[in-house]
């Protein structure tokens, strides 16, 4: 049945995915009232999916990488909801949604082959859910510090009319930016602290030896890195690009690393 | 002229800015602090039934259903009002007033809460004014309200809001502003957002930068700076801008480069260069020092100067905008021809719903007719069957027998009627078609 509720979630993005490029390319005020109805029923049956799966197997986390990814697009999906909310704007779908719409699509139409492993630890889900929220809260980042750039480019080349178009307004991509890091810093930093204690009780000081540990710990140092220099320095537009995009490709590595780790994987051994 | 509904008589007549110079608008204008007693006024004119004024810089507009016993007479009437009410000569007000009836009256007055027949296209002030109207109308009893009475007003003007908001939903009429003034704050816009709690730094006088900067006011700036040469001057243009909501300064012209990272937007109108000063007022190192001490908040420069004030480079530099009066007004024209296409859009639905609205008060009397007249033929036929009742009272049918008597009477009563049904039904379906814009002839009626 969560099979059949995530394949309706992923209809629903995909919907959403699609009317959201007039509501926000073409400034089509209707196409908002399809777009984001669409994407919160598609965040709603996404959750149904997502709590009937951990009912189905008693309250255990099935974790393999097509799972987590979900678990990201919905997280993704929520800050799209959020995004259209509390700033009245539904560009940032343009970019959020087709990724949702992949990140779900594999997990509800081609479920993983691999085998699954079973949390049966709150703490690792917490560790788990806090460091997608921190990724997801990157990406949101990136988006931003990206719209910042292509509208301060519109701005200075003067190609803009005085007509609403579909970027927000800079200072608001430079708060959504910002407020996106501060929140993605303390769920990385606790994910990462409960990951290190359930780590050492279970594997031990081994397990900091790790290259994808050692890769994490480098990227929640890149990571308060970046917050520190955009809260002290005022830093903007494109170098602020290009340090979120750094950040963002540490984070990719820190992702690719599950392949290669011996001892932090999401398949059974 | 079109007749919708022989005892519908709507009436609308008034003045716009098309119409009549500002000479006689200005004459005819009613202040807020007496609308309501203007709209009462009208109101218990003889034979008038509900009554709305509209009066703004633009237009004064009386809207009015009047009884049908007086339907000969309502444009007299209102002339008369306005000349009793205001003072002013028949023969000045009559070459420039306008006045449409019925479908025409309900198509101009959706036109004008769609901001179609505004001064500046698609402008949002106007829908709130009728708003205003409408609101002081129903608070003198001059607009019943549309539960409690049989109000022709009430549902016409909510009608109407319905109307300029799908226009303002389904278009891009709204989207668009078209003065100098309106594109520098809609600029401003796309840079801070909501220019709640910015401050706007004015460098220089003259009346563009004075107009941009309450413009920047209107849109929320709350902090307002003036730095000029000559300091009684800026005082005196502080003093003119200030309002209760807004704080402002003077800047001592000698401190500007020091403390013009207070200002979100500066707005320069000196012309520093035209009177002999070999510098622009702003360069690229000053726009860099200024841009460190605002730790790299955005600076927007409006610069209205000719010669310019700021220096064309200051756009390169990172977190600079730099708009001078030739972008600003390349924008205006862009916006204008974009208005223009939407404005096509938004007059086709404006059309249609009025006369669809048209088309409903049409069927209203057949409507309430056919509902009068099954009411009165089921309660015959509920008084027949109780007298068969009591008949045989001594020999009761069974249930089956009653069900089947009253099948019969049911089938017998709607078999009578339909031929009354079916023609009052035709005869509204043709009183529609005869109300058709394509029916109609010319739109408007000049009285003089």
């Amino acid at each position: 049945m969560s099979l059949l509720w995530l394949r309706v979630a992923v209809l629903l993005y995909g919907v959403a995915a699609l009317a959201v490029l007039p509501a926000a390319l073409y400034n089509q005020p209707r196409w908002r009232h399809v777009a984001f109805p669409a994407a919160l029923a598609g965040a709603f049956f996404h959750f149904v999916a997502l709590a009937e799966t951990l009912s189905a197997a008693h309250h255990a986390l099935p974790v393999d990488t097509h799972e987590t990814l979900s678990l990201l697009g919905l997280l993704l999906a929520a800050a799209f909801v959020i995004l259209t909310l509390s700033y009245r704007t539904v560009s940032f779908g343009i970019f959020l949604l087709p990724v949702v719409v992949l990140l779900t699509l594999v997990p509800a139409f081609h479920p993983g082959h691999e085998t699954l492993l079973y949390i049966h630890s709150g703490w690792l889900f917490l560790h788990i859910g806090l460091l997608l929220a921190a990724y997801a809260a990157l990406f949101l980042s990136l988006i931003a510090s990206l719209l910042y750039l292509v509208q301060e480019r519109r701005l200075k080349r003067k190609l803009t009319t005085s007509k609403r178009t579909w970027i927000p307004p800079l200072e608001t991509l430079d708060q959504i930016a910002l407020k996106a890091l501060l929140f993605g810093f303390p769920c990385m930093t606790v994910g990462l602290l409960i990951g290190s204690v359930i780590a050492l009780e279970t594997i031990g000081p081994a397990f900091f030896a790790d290259p994808k540990v050692l890769l994490s710990f480098a990227m929640w140092i890149a990571y308060s890195l970046m917050i520190f220099i955009r809260r002290h320095s005022g830093l903007r537009g494109r170098r602020a690009v290009y340090l979120s995009s750094f950040v963002f490709l540490v984070v990719l590595a820190v992702w690719a690393a599950n392949q290669l780790s011996v001892v932090h994987r999401f398949k059974a051994p | 002229m079109s007749e919708i509904k022989p005892n519908t008589n709507l009436l609308l007549l008034g003045v716009n800015h098309t119409t009549a110079p500002v000479e006689v608008r200005e004459r005819l204008a009613i202040p807020a602090a007496r609308l309501a007693d203007a709209t009462r006024t009208l109101a218990h004119q003889p034979g008038v039934r509900e009554a709305l004024i509209l009066s703004t810089c633009n237009r004064v507009e009386l809207l009015a259903v009047y009884e049908s016993a007086s339907a000969s007479e309502p444009s007299p009437i209102a002339i008369r009002f306005l000349q009793d009410y205001l003072n002013v000569g028949v023969a000045d007000i009559q070459p420039h007033v306008y006045q449409y009836r019925e479908l025409e009256a309900i198509r101009h007055l959706f036109r004008v809460a769609s901001s179609l027949d505004s001064m500046v296209v698609g402008e949002a002030q106007i829908l709130g004014q009728v708003k205003q109207s409408w609101s002081v109308a129903r608070e003198v009893g001059a607009i019943r309200s549309t539960d409690a009475f049989s109000s022709t007003l009430d549902p016409l003007l909510q009608r109407a809001f319905s109307v300029a908001k799908r226009v303002r939903t389904e278009t891009r009429i709204g989207s668009t502003s078209v003065s100098i003034a309106s594109v520098a704050a809609e600029l401003a816009r796309k840079i801070f957002g909501s220019l709640a709690g910015k401050t706007v730094l004015i460098v220089g006088a003259g009346k563009m930068s004075d107009l941009t900067a309450r413009h920047l006011i209107e849109q929320g700036a709350t902090t307002l700076l003036v730095s000029n040469r000559t300091q009684s001057r800026a005082e005196a243009i502080a003093d003119a801008l200030r309002t209760p909501a807004i704080t402002t300064g003077v800047l001592p012209f000698e401190q500007l480069h020091d403390q013009a990272h207070r200002a979100d937007v500066i707005i320069t109108s000196t012309g520093a260069a035209a009177s002999g000063e070999s510098a622009q007022l702003f360069t690229t190192a000053n726009a860099r020092a200024l841009l460190r001490s605002r730790r790299n908040r955005p600076v927007f420069f409006i610069d209205i100067a000719v010669p310019r004030d700021v220096e064309a480079a200051v756009n390169e530099v990172e977190g600079c905008f730099v708009y001078d009066i030739d972008d600003l007004q390349q924008v205006a024209v862009v916006n204008q021809a974009s208005r223009s296409r939407e404005a096509e859009a938004a007059e086709s639905i404006v059309s249609s719903e009025a006369a669809r609205y048209a088309g409903r008060l049409a069927q209203a009397p057949a409507t309430e007719s056919i509902k009068q007249l099954l009411q009165n033929a089921e309660a015959v036929r509920q008084s027949e069957l109780a007298r068969t009742a009591a008949r045989l009272a001594s020999q009761p049918l069974s249930p089956e027998q009653l069900a089947a008597v009253d099948a019969l009477t049911q089938s017998l009563t709607s078999k009578l009627l339909h031929a009354q049904l079916t023609a009052l039904r035709e005869s509204a379906a043709g009183t529609t078609a005869a109300s058709s814009p394509e029916s109609t002839g010319n739109p408007s009626t000049e009285i003089g």
